[in-house]
């Protein structure tokens, strides 16, 4: 049976006429696979235009080079130089989030009162992100982009919940990774922050990184009282690192962080600290010195853990991380539609 | 030799125990090693046959994977189902794996290094490998699981219809060789390809007169390892454990170190028959230059006859694997039917083929006359033209020989092939299309 | 005759060949089965109520999880609906890039889809290795295109996201060269293999009008001798500006499956080769000017309406229908999906063969779960 199309036919796959078999075609099967065989002890499948050879790539040691496109999860774009934000808090990731996983709150000016165009607390929920990439491509600020940092395998679920400290990478950070998209949108994005620089006030929509990556480059961290603060030092160089070779050392150095935050949680932060913790870390009191938040954090939790509760919550060792997440959720949720009105 | 090991040890009944004890302890230890090295084996080769590179991370080249296997089985938990029969349950994986190392008893591992010689090794072989099948069926039963009941069943029934044309294929070598001992088979394939032992005083013995060379060996030999390849469930036959289909089979419901005790069982089961395979058809440790080495340094030349016929079983194992590499498995029923169909009337005419090439070989040689039972025909030996020379007969009983097996192999090839126009795919389609045609 | 007794079997839902969770409710006597009834339903993660609550551009990342194996056709599906209803061009260039991302995706859907197969029927892995292989090739391509792998959320309504990167030609055209004896040796190593004839020829044949009267489509159903191609009947895109041909089976069993997903791959070749020549020609941008923002995209609302969109994803004919009240989510939204569909004559397919059978036939069939429970 044909049957004609406009543009090409219907024609009936060929079965092969019947004969007799003595195993022609499994040795021809054989054939194919003792080639392979023998290749697979001379080559390595390098191109993708060769069909034979090895193409295992040995994963820790051998890496396949990331495209710009790749996109695992989000993160948050400070400047450099200024240490700001280029966040506005302007809700168009929290609305196109598809499984709305993003939260945020937008920071007010405490003298006037008013909102300031600065995010105040950013919260993404790794656990639940599905990478579609959509909040970056909405962002009018260029504030969201995709990362490349992929190995965050972790068994801490609620440390999976990822806020802001966490989330901010400086923007050289990003231009290592994605070039030539930081290229196309760089001038547009750094207008756009002149412009919201000039409406924040005093430590508003300063990183809590920027804060502390003049002390890891000073020569005072190489001290042996910064010991907690290594993995911060660590931690905060870690975005600047080349994706490539270095990850190993990068992950590790992660481990490291969240092993030791761990630790500390598990010891108990003093009350005393912890309230002084909670007293900076308060979402509405931006006031307060970001200096003293890099100040206490060392002292609390030992260096910038990536489980979110100890870095803002100085949490008592008794509350659970669930509770704390289902607060947090709570505050952030009801202070966005205060602010919404 | 004994009388001086009795001087020192004493009777020679300890002298036995002590030596048995040491050749046991020596098969328990060198079977599971085998069985490490052969996992291994199988993933490195598999894995480089689809452009992988298999286990490559503990110890050198992986080769420490099996134990870091090992470790896992152990420490795993042992699981037994409530509403399984725990007896039989505890005991299948047993039964089925003490048979497998029963038949390294008897298998020689090289010249001189057999555990027992016995002279009927070739039925011991045939008799205890049939055993382990009574394991399978009570891990299938005990396990009480409905997979674990196909898959034992599938497994019996496969085990008991291959037996069978294993049993003929070595039966039409017992008969050419006329002996039962295995060690015996590897002096017999001594010589040249084809010629054997005939010209043994001409030319110096090269050790490649294997039977693989003849075509009743060669006919035996594929029918031994398709049966070898199914009774130790290897691809296209490892349909009691076929994964896809019924998860694992009998072993569904095992877990920990009774699983790896039933997977050691087939591997060895796989391991030790190549290795009756390598001794009947691959002419045993013979090769050349070793014939000579063991008459000069028996010692050494027991050591590379151990190498060698090493060799020998890890190709079979090789080629195994890589027809696991390859191929899709068969279904069971057509899986019974290759073996009924096929295989059992080719081994049968592969019996006729040995019994006629041992008339050409032995009919009337020597002194003809004084023989009562020679048949003539008119006064005149039909075969008296063939003389005495065995080198003459040798060749005329390869050529018959070659012409029934060939024939045969194809002849029922085309018997078992469906005509044409009869196909299941021809039937259907004259069934659901008929002429009509959607538009 | 022995009396026997029937027995019943669940294949599933935690069983290593029903590609997901998925339960086969299967009586046999003996190993011959005598009913067989289809579970689902496990994996259900409420896509079609998830689209009433999300904008239209929100549901672009929810398709890719449909069939996971093929998110650029299930993409493309929806922006085939959605410009429907809303009336959106696209211009030519992203058209092609488009038909050049369903093509890929139907030549790594099928060489996987083969293989899977071959395993079901119990290879080894071999031909999956090799399929795999390819697939991975062809997946680089997507994530240096749309920066994922196998969720891409690559297509938008009116385009696509962005052009292609500029150093991904270079390697379309090598992996170009590579395929051709990716094909040949799949077919070496399988087509005229005597195990494989024996186990696909003759068994689940689906005749005609029985595929027909379940609506299947896809391979599955041209294996049964229908010419009938979304791309061919009812061509969307810019596939009536290029030539290839429709496979169909003769007898409908699993080999013509088999067969027929092989000579799609070629015909999916050919055209991507075609693109590959003319994409340098092509007019417009990667995505027509008036949508070309993400706000556009997210403030899109389309006229009150409905509108059934489809494409021809490797697994057949995907369809959309949607239906707008003017608002920026969608008043009622369906997926027709092929995988559910084509899963539905499984029982009738099975029936009379062997346990054995059934893994392979539904493998031929060629489901994922995510598209079959949504």
């Amino acid at each position: 049976m044909t049957v004609e199309f406009d543009r090409g036919k219907a024609y009936v796959v060929d079965r092969g006429q019947p004969k007799l078999r003595a195993g022609q075609g499994m040795i021809a099967g054989l054939d194919v696979v003792i080639r392979h065989f023998f290749s697979a002890f001379t080559k390595k499948l390098e191109t993708p235009d060769e069909t034979s050879g090895v193409f295992t790539v040995q994963y820790p040691e051998e890496r396949l080079a990331m495209p710009e496109a790749f996109r695992n999860f989000p993160i948050l774009l400070f400047d450099d130089t200024t240490g700001q934000e280029l966040c506005t808090s302007c809700f168009q990731c929290e609305r196109i989030c598809p499984p709305q996983v993003i939260h945020m709150t937008q920071a007010v000016d405490p003298t006037t009162g008013k909102p300031v165009p600065a995010v105040a607390e950013f919260m993404i929920e790794y656990d639940a992100c599905m990478s579609c990439g959509l909040c970056a491509e909405v962002c009018p600020f260029d504030a969201i982009k995709m990362d490349h940092d992929f190995e965050l395998a972790t068994d801490d679920r609620a440390g999976m919940t990822v806020r802001k400290a966490d989330l901010d990478r400086p923007v050289s950070y990003y231009e290592t990774i994605a070039p030539t998209r930081w290229a196309e949108v760089k001038d547009g994005a750094y207008k756009k922050l002149q412009g919201n620089i000039k409406r924040r006030s005093g430590s508003i929509g300063l990183s809590p990184r920027a804060a502390t990556a003049p002390k890891k480059a000073a020569p005072a961290a190489a001290k042996p009282a910064a010991g907690v603060a290594k993995p911060v030092a660590v931690k905060t160089a870690m975005p600047m690192a080349a994706p490539g070779k270095n990850m190993s050392e990068e992950k590790l150095a992660r481990l490291l962080s969240i092993r030791a935050a761990n630790v500390a949680k598990a010891g108990g932060a003093a009350p005393a600290e912890a309230e002084e913790v909670l007293a900076t870390a308060d979402t509405d009191d931006v006031a307060e010195a970001p200096a003293a938040v890099a100040a206490a954090r060392p002292v609390s939790s030992g260096g910038i853990p990536f489980s979110a509760d100890n870095l803002l919550g100085g949490v008592p060792a008794n509350t659970t991380m669930a509770e704390d997440k289902v607060e947090r959720l709570k505050s952030i949720r009801s202070g966005n539609l205060a602010r919404r009105g | 030799m004994l009388q001086f090991l009795e001087n020192i040890f004493g009777p020679s009944w300890i002298v036995s125990l002590i030596a048995f004890l040491i050749s046991t302890t020596v098969i328990l230890i060198v079977t599971p090693v085998t069985f490490m090295m052969m996992t291994w084996f199988e993933r490195r080769i598999v894995a480089r046959m689809q452009d992988r590179l298999g286990p490559n991370r503990v110890g050198p080249a992986g080769l420490l994977q099996a134990v870091a296997d090992g470790v896992k089985m152990f420490t795993k938990e042992n699981i037994t189902p409530r509403a399984a029969d725990k007896w039989v349950h505890l005991i299948a994986p047993l039964v089925a794996t003490g048979p497998v190392i029963f038949l390294f008893a008897v298998i020689p591992w090289g010249y001189g290094l057999s555990p027992v010689d016995i002279n009927v090794s070739v039925l011991f072989v045939i008799a205890v490998s049939s055993i382990s099948a009574v394991g399978l069926m009570m891990g299938g039963w005990g396990s009480n699981n409905k997979f674990a009941l196909l898959g034992a069943m599938r497994a019996v029934a496969q085990m008991v219809s291959y037996e069978i044309p294993a049993v003929i294929a070595l039966l039409s070598m017992v008969l050419f060789t006329g002996t039962m001992n295995l060690n015996k088979y590897t002096e017999l394939q001594g010589g040249l390809p084809i010629l054997g032992n005939t010209l043994k005083d001409v030319i110096p013995d090269l050790g490649l007169g294997w039977f693989v060379f003849t075509p009743i060996g060669l006919v035996g030999f594929m029918i031994f390892f398709i049966c070898i390849l199914s009774e130790g469930e290897r691809t296209p036959f490892d349909i009691p454990e076929a994964d896809s289909e019924i998860v694992a089979g009998y072993m569904t419901e095992y877990s920990g170190m009774k699983f790896a005790v039933f997977y050691m069982g087939q591997f060895l089961f796989n391991y030790a028959l190549s290795m009756v395979a390598s001794i009947i058809f691959l002419g045993g440790w013979n090769f050349p230059g070793i014939p000579q080495l063991i008459s000069i340094a028996p010692p050494i030349g027991a050591l590379a006859s151990a190498v060698v016929l090493g060799a020998k079983a890890w190709f079979l194992f090789f080629v195994m694997i890589w027809l696991r590499g390859a191929f899709p498995r068969l279904r069971m029923d057509q899986l019974m039917a290759f073996a009924w169909k096929f295989l059992l009337p080719l081994a049968l005419i592969n019996i006729l083929s040995a019994a006629l090439w041992l008339t050409i070989m032995l009919w009337c040689t020597g002194d003809c006359t004084q023989n009562p039972w020679v048949f003539t025909v008119g006064g005149i030996n039909p075969l008296g033209w063939l003389g005495n020379s065995p080198v003459l007969r040798q060749l005329v009983g390869f050529v018959l020989t070659a012409i029934i097996n060939a024939g045969a192999f194809f002849w029922l090839l085309n018997v078992n092939r469906r005509p044409a126009g009869e196909t299941p795919a021809d039937l259907a389609r004259d069934q659901a299309f008929g002429t009509a045609s959607l538009p | 005759m022995l009396k026997t007794q029937e027995l019943q079997i669940n294949i599933g839902p935690q069983h290593p060949s029903t590609h997901g969770v998925f339960r086969l409710v299967v009586t046999v006597d003996g190993e011959t089965i005598v009913d067989l009834k289809p579970v689902f339903g496990y994996l259900h993660r409420n896509h079609e109520q998830l689209a009433e609550v999300s904008t239209y551009i929100q549901m672009m990342p929810f398709t890719d999880r449909l069939d996971y194996f093929n998110s650029m056709a299930n993409n493309f599906g929806l922006a085939i609906a959605v410009e429907k209803l809303a009336g959106i061009e696209v211009p030519q260039r992203a058209n092609y890039i488009r038909v050049l991302m369903a093509e890929l995706t139907r030549i790594l859907n099928h060489a996987a889809a083969v293989a899977f197969m071959i395993n079901d029927m119990g290879a080894w892995q071999t031909p999956l290795a090799f399929g795999m292989r390819e697939r991975e090739k062809i997946l680089d391509l997507f994530e240096m295109a749309s920066g994922a792998r196998m969720m891409c959320n690559y297509f938008r309504f009116g385009g696509i996201v962005r052009d292609l990167p500029p150093d991904f030609m270079p390697l379309l055209n090598d992996l170009m060269k590579a395929l051709p004896t990716f094909f040949d040796e799949t077919e070496r190593l399988l087509r005229e293999n005597e195990i494989l004839l024996l186990r696909s020829e003759g068994v689940g044949i689906l005749p005609k009008e029985v595929a027909a009267s379940y609506s299947v489509t896809g391979p599955v159903l041209r294996a049964s001798g229908v010419p009938y191609d979304v791309r061919k009947a009812e061509p969307y895109s810019v596939y009536n500006e290029l030539d290839f041909d429709v496979p169909i089976g003769s007898v409908g069993d699993i080999y013509d499956r088999f067969l027929v997903r092989i000579e799609e791959m070629r015909q999916s070749y050919r055209i991507v080769q075609q693109v590959i020549e003319r994409l340098p020609d092509t007019t417009g941008g990667h995505i027509n000017p008036a949508m070309a923002s993400i706000g556009k995209q997210k403030a899109l609302k389309p006229p009150v309406g409905d509108v059934y969109g489809r494409v021809e994803t490797p697994k057949g004919e995907l369809g959309f229908y949607i239906v707008s009240d003017g608002s920026a989510r969608p008043y009622r939204y369906k997926v027709r999906a092929p995988s559910f569909i084509n899963l539905t004559p499984i029982g009738d397919m099975c029936r009379g063969h062997k346990v054995a059978d059934v893994v392979v036939i539904l493998g031929s069939i060629d489901i994922v779960l995510g598209e079959v429970d949504r």
